[in-house]
């Protein structure tokens, strides 16, 4: 899988693509921590634009919970978009579209966390 | 009906070479690519389970995986020699839970209940054998 980290003055963007299954989590997992410590200290938020993700396995789903919930402690705010259907259909039958904010485009997902940090 | 199978060391380094079998059964049946995922998953979380359910001392369990697709559905069938365990016996985990808490695991298995048409454990006492249908439309 391939990561690139994008940093906007409002969030930090982290684009996932290809397979997040049980071989690619770990390194996803240590990137995305990464990213939310930020190079000068937490950024105000952190958003994952899954555009390019085509599959995520629970081992991939662990990794977004493990994340909302350190975002949560450090008070980043962390949202996800643009996912694929095979994925949104793996996200709504575990219920973690309601546990995480799950936004359409990454315009909506800006506005969200935008509105979130004011 | 085209069949095909394979047979791995019941041990995760081998998950890649198990995606590998199951993407040139798609490729080589022209499948639908937009349909595999559940499949995918169904095969990754049903294979790590029986990993993680462990190797007995002096034992080398193996995993033999077959897919056999019928005219509308694909069938695969997850057949180890590893301790006996039916995965169907797991609770659900609580889809309604909030976010603090859910806990970070169980979730394979319930995936794979939901995104197959059918799922069937057996046991002659000495495997454990999963057999998973669902539909594909072509």
């Amino acid at each position: 899988m391939k990561i690139a980290i994008e940093t906007l003055a409002m969030a930090t963007v982290v684009v996932p693509e290809g397979r997040l299954d049980f071989g690619a989590a770990p390194d996803f997992q240590r990137q995305i921590e990464t990213a939310l410590a930020g190079a000068n200290g937490p950024p105000k938020a952190v958003i994952i634009d899954c555009a390019g993700l085509d599959y995520v396995s629970s081992a991939g789903l662990r990794v977004f919970l493990v994340t909302a919930r350190a975002a949560q402690r450090a008070s980043v705010s962390f949202a996800l978009c643009s996912l694929k259907p095979a994925v949104r259909e793996v996200f709504d039958l575990s219920g973690f579209s309601r546990v995480l904010a799950v936004l359409a485009d990454r315009r909506a997902a800006l506005a969200q966390v935008s509105q979130a940090a004011s | 009906m085209k069949e095909r199978h394979t047979r791995v060391p019941s041990d995760a380094l081998h998950l890649p070479e198990l995606m590998l079998f199951m993407q040139e059964f798609w490729a080589a049946e022209k499948l639908p690519p937009a349909q595999a995922a559940p499949f995918e998953l169904a095969l990754e979380e049903i294979f790590l389970n029986i990993v993680m359910h462990g190797t007995p001392a002096n034992a080398e369990p193996h995993v033999e995986v077959s897919l056999v697709l019928l005219d509308d559905a694909l069938q695969i069938t997850i057949t180890d020699d590893g301790p006996l365990f039916n995965p169907l016996s797991l609770p659900p985990p609580d889809v309604a839970a909030t976010l603090g808490e859910r806990p970070v695991g169980g979730q394979g298995v319930h995936l794979v209940r939901q995104l197959m048409d059918a799922v069937r454990y057996e046991s002659d006492g000495a495997h454990n054998r999963l057999s998973m249908t669902k539909r594909i439309d072509r």
